[in-house]
């Protein structure tokens, strides 16, 4: 599976509902995705993908791809 | 859930929101929130407060909250760490103080401001400041003294609180971090009361104020500390017999510079019994439900001591 698809499975496991990931979604296309729920998005995403982050990674993150992205520069790199 | 939105006249209320709108979407919810559980009264006290401390200021209102958006995602994502390992991160005070305290950059353009918006938009650092305005202050105000002591003053919230709510009252400020005195002078000269109040860049526990005050206030302190008992011991000389303090403490609630892991109000409590103050009052607040039952959640202990 590719980054895409696991990031989408990562967000049906938290939101626990069926969504297709776009690179412009925010948390305003998701009524459940408040700061809780983001929080627990971002560690379900370094389980996922063996990842740390830290604060400053994931501060200025404005959508699904810039969160792929990061993955995928993370990824690169270990 | 309420919507602010439909009242009127909160502009720099709605500078905050756009901010989280546009770059912590997932956090704008909180000020409905609060204004659900809290009604007008709290947007009234946020927006006064934000008026008069930004004043035209706008663009610093913007880089406040931006800081705002850092803190919150920082304790969040120590407070998921935290779930694993129910430890803080090991770290000694002079590690903290290099990180945090000393670093003038993160002090004013995250920590500070972090913690100045927090004490509105986090839940129990709001209740905690109710009980401050409900329980201390009358307390304050019957005991008729006219001196305190703010130890660690953080944004000069509490001493500009206990200026305002208390006309008449003399303070003294201290803190070893030049960027929260610094902050706190802006605080206090920007609401027009820096004129009864004096900043000291000063360890207390080095060098312990010998003429005691009638009051103290001590907020969220005593975890940043590798001994609080010796700094509570510190805290005891400095208040006058028969005075009153309020010392609050952050529990399970991982931060950058948090260091003395409390799990619960009553060990603040039992430290400052130990430290020979006598307990008039305590509360415990969380800042959130947990999403799993035994997820973590960031509390506030709150004490009104006397001697």
């Amino acid at each position: 599976m590719n980054v895409r698809n696991r990031m989408t499975a990562v967000f049906c496991r938290i939101f626990n509902i069926d969504l297709i990931l776009t690179d412009e979604m925010t948390a305003r296309d998701v009524p459940e995705w408040d700061s809780l729920a983001h929080i627990g998005l971002i560690i379900e995403i370094e389980d996922e993908f063996g990842l740390k982050f830290t604060v400053d990674d994931i501060s200025d993150l404005k959508n699904v791809g810039e969160m792929i992205e990061l993955v995928d520069r993370k990824l690169i790199k270990t | 859930m309420e919507d602010y939105k439909k009242l009127n006249d909160y502009p720099y209320i709605d500078t905050v929101h756009k901010v989280l709108m546009s770059e912590a979407p997932y956090m704008s919810g909180v000020i409905n929130k609060q204004y659900t559980e809290f009604g007008k009264t709290w947007l009234d006290f946020f927006e006064a407060d934000l008026s008069t401390f930004f004043r035209d200021n706008n663009e610093a209102l913007q880089i406040a909250t931006r800081g705002y958006i850092k803190f919150a995602l920082d304790g969040m994502l120590l407070q998921k760490r935290f779930d694993k390992t129910r430890q803080y991160e090991s770290k000694s005070y002079e590690q903290a103080s290099a990180e945090v305290y000393q670093n003038e950059k993160y002090m004013h353009t995250l920590y500070l401001p972090g913690i100045y918006l927090s004490h509105f938009l986090w839940r129990h650092h709001y209740i905690q400041h109710l009980f401050f305005i409900e329980k201390f202050v009358p307390m304050v105000k019957k005991h008729g003294g006219k001196t305190f002591y703010d130890v660690g003053v953080g944004t000069g919230f509490y001493s500009r609180e206990m200026l305002r709510c208390i006309p008449g009252l003399q303070g003294e400020g201290f803190d070893l971090s030049p960027s929260s005195l610094s902050h706190t002078k802006k605080m206090l000269e920007t609401f027009n009361l820096a004129q009864n109040y004096r900043c000291n860049l000063q360890d207390i526990v080095l060098n312990t104020p010998t003429k005691p005050a009638s009051f103290i206030t001590n907020v969220e302190v005593l975890e940043h500390l590798e001994d609080p008992v010796a700094f509570l011991k510190g805290l005891n000389k400095m208040l006058a017999p028969n005075g009153l303090g309020m010392i609050t403490a952050a529990i399970t609630a991982p931060n950058a510079d948090h260091i003395y892991l409390y799990n619960s109000v009553d060990e603040v409590a039992a430290q400052a019994v130990e430290a020979r103050f006598k307990i008039v009052d305590s509360r415990e607040d969380a800042a959130y439900q947990p999403l799993k039952p035994n997820d973590s959640v960031p509390r506030n202990a709150v004490l009104i001591v006397t001697k």
